[in-house]
């Protein structure tokens, strides 16, 4: 069997979108042809996306074979573990104190706590590190200003490649390098509103 | 006015000290980024983007500008020098340009390549300034109708040239249509798909969106390949040309121009593109095709021509008609709109300093970029032996402070970070994100189109093939969705993106 398994993943999401955009546009008021109301656009693109998905669904019976690279039990488990984590400090975080229950403080701890759980196992690690070092900026930004947050930030980032690891002076040159540049592009160019100090 | 008076006024626009510091700028960063394997023009523009907010309209798309052309410069020399594409679109210079430098005329191939980038730009300045106009009064003749199926027909085609699977790539045009439709409706005011969150009520940021599925996507799949990053060993020698190449050379270069601003225009055209259709013809139809894959010195002049040819005249449809034929267009419409220009027909009425600055800009650009590459040719190998894990730190704090600067909102930091999941996602799956990033940016016009057309037609969408103009890019559309279902055809096509 020539089953493309890319493919079948790629229609499997395309299909959920479809499915959820048009559940949820049950909600809007589809008008006529004639007087379009707000559903009426959406209505034909989820229609089209959930046939194009279904279309791609069935090529991939045909134009395979092209495997899914395999996740290990670990990776699994990480990945499964990560989302609960992650999900579970999103739901407490309120109660941590008044910065995590105003804006999206809460919701940031979620995901910066999901995705450094995700750094545990070595495929997710790339991901994990990244993404967790951009919520750590969005994190510190507003209270403890530009540059904490752009030391948190570039931290976290270098644990993504194996060789910073090892040499911690030259991740300090990386930052300090760094700060010198943001502060002059942004702050000093363009002005950009952020506090560059922390805010007590 | 006349096209020299225009001409003219763009000049003056153009050497203004600022729009020229800026065309500096961005032809320099564009260099940089080309030499640098792993970064491309469409993750810097969509990185830069907030950076231009400050400026007026004419110096942030005149910067931008000078980045995409500036990679197409300086994607040949990593090509040329280390065999590794600095750009997709130098790809099938390493072919011929490598060997060149491994018979010791690397220095002739890097001229050859520079030569021929600021011919082709040169000539594609011309055809921008006098067809620009042209299209444009034309364009002002369409109705919604017609502007719905050009919509159309520029998606379809973006979707079937982008590489991998034709029937995946129109998907994600029309999940990136889908994506535009979040936000607030703009005729009824209705909130559409906002989940309550208020910072969604002006729709999915832009940057957030190309920010995360080009920037920061990028950054986690070059980490995961091991670097391959050889050490130059060839030397440059001398730049200069000898008559017998430079004989050699013209031809190619004529046919490159000619190519590339064809294809360029193209919707789903663009840099890479033509410098594919290029090579392809050269091997064809030169007088030394039994020469090519020993280093000749055609096929390094007809592609580095075309490319660059073709990311100048890419502009064309984006310009006159406001349709983004690739994704770096599709950037540049998202910088006008920030910037409160719609780009459209009227535009090189109401914005005569962008449309005519921008043009001469070019060409004023081109020239820097001949200084820049070729004297200082030294400065940019330097540049090469960057590795990567320096580099990676870098484009993601920009990244993480230009997302949150767009609206001074964290919201958007997070949103970037959902987009970058998502673009990892994708190209795992070998789902192309460019198509959905033109999707994205015509949804909304598109939308308005097809509900004017629908309202004056009284509901009957007839109107869509009853037109002229809008039948005849209907049967376009049909036609080449057709044809890339002809499996010769598509082995074609799979051969010419293989290179």
């Amino acid at each position: 069997m020539k089953v493309n398994s890319k493919d079948i993943a790629a229609s499997a999401i395309l299909i959920l979108l479809a499915v959820v955009g048009l559940w949820l546009n049950l909600d809007h008021n589809l008008g006529s042809a004639r007087r379009m109301g707000p559903g009426y656009m959406p209505m034909l693109v989820f229609w089209t996306l959930l046939g194009l998905a279904g279309l791609v669904l069935l090529a991939a019976f045909f134009s395979g074979p092209d495997p899914l690279q395999k996740w290990t039990t670990q990776e699994s488990v990480n990945l499964a573990l990560a989302i609960a984590v992650g999900t579970a400090v999103w739901w407490v975080a309120p109660n941590f104190g008044t910065f995590f229950s105003s804006t999206y403080n809460g919701v940031g701890l979620g995901m910066l706590a999901g995705f450094l759980v995700l750094c545990w196992s070595l495929g997710w690690r790339l991901i994990g590190c990244i993404c967790a070092a951009m919520c750590v900026f969005a994190l510190l930004l507003e209270q403890g200003g530009l540059m904490l947050a752009l030391i948190g930030t570039i931290l976290v980032a270098s644990l993504a490649e194996p060789e910073h690891r090892d040499r911690p002076l030259g991740v300090m040159g990386i930052t300090i390098f760094l700060l010198a540049l943001c502060w002059w592009v942004f702050i000093k160019q363009l002005d950009i509103r952020v506090s560059v100090w922390p805010q007590f | 006015m006349d096209l020299l008076g225009n001409l003219a006024h763009g000049f003056y626009v153009a050497l203004s000290f600022q729009n020229l510091l800026f065309a500096l700028i961005g032809a320099l960063i564009g260099t940089a980024i080309g030499v640098l394997p792993g970064i491309g023009p469409v993750a810097t523009i969509s990185l830069l983007l907030p950076i231009t907010f400050g400026q007026p309209a004419t110096t942030a798309i005149i910067m931008l500008a000078g980045i995409y052309y500036g990679a197409q410069y300086g994607g040949s020399t990593t090509a040329i020098l280390l065999n590794l594409p600095g750009e997709i679109s130098s790809v099938v210079t390493t072919l011929e340009g490598y060997k060149m430098a491994r018979n010791g005329r690397a220095g002739a191939a890097l001229a050859t390549s520079a030569l021929a980038s600021f011919f082709a730009g040169t000539v594609a300045t011309v055809v921008v300034a006098g067809s620009g106009p042209l299209l444009t009064s034309v364009a002002l003749s369409f109705g919604p109708a017609d502007y719905f199926s050009l919509m159309l027909l520029g998606l379809i085609i973006s979707a079937v040239l982008a590489q991998g699977s034709v029937l995946k790539s129109i998907s994600m045009v029309v999940l990136g249509v889908a994506l535009g439709l979040v936000g607030t409706d703009v005729q009824t005011g209705q909130q559409r798909f906002t989940f309550g969150v208020p910072e969604l009520s002006d729709g999915i940021g832009f940057v957030a969106l190309a920010m995360g599925m080009f920037g920061i996507a990028e950054i986690i799949l070059n980490l995961e390949r091991p670097e391959a990053r050889s050490v130059l060993k060839t030397k440059v020698g001398s730049l200069f040309l000898t008559r017998e190449e430079f004989r050699r050379a013209t031809p190619s270069v004529l046919r490159g121009t000619a190519v590339g601003t064809c294809l360029g225009i193209l919707p789903g055209g663009g840099a890479s593109l033509s410098s594919f259709g290029s090579y392809m013809m050269e091997r064809k139809v030169s007088k030394n095709r039994h020469l090519f894959g020993t280093g000749a010195i055609e096929g390094v002049a007809g592609p580095e021509a075309a490319n660059n040819a073709a990311a100048q005249t890419s502009f064309i449809p984006l310009l006159t008609l406001g349709i983004p034929s690739n994704a770096v267009m599709a950037l540049m419409v998202g910088a006008l709109i920030i910037q409160g220009i719609q780009p459209g027909p009227r535009m090189v009425e109401a914005q005569p300093d962008l449309f005519w600055g921008l043009i001469c800009s070019m060409w004023i650009g081109n020239v820097m970029l001949l200084i820049i590459n070729l004297p200082m040719i030294g400065m940019w190998v330097k540049l090469l032996q960057v590795p990567y894990k320096f580099l990676y730190p870098a484009i993601l704090v920009f990244c993480c402070i230009g997302s949150y600067s767009i609206n001074n909102n964290v919201f958007d930091v997070y949103m970037t970070v959902l987009f970058a999941v998502f673009g990892v996602v994708c190209s795992k799956l070998k789902m192309e994100p460019a198509p959905l990033l033109i999707g994205f940016v015509l949804g909304p016009m598109m939308e308005e189109h097809l509900r004017r057309a629908m309202l004056l037609s009284r509901g009957d969408p007839m109107v869509f093939v009853e037109r002229p103009i809008s039948a005849t890019m209907l049967a376009i559309a049909s036609v080449a969705l057709i044809a890339m279902l002809l499996p010769s055809l598509r082995k074609g096509k799979e051969a010419a993106m293989a290179g």
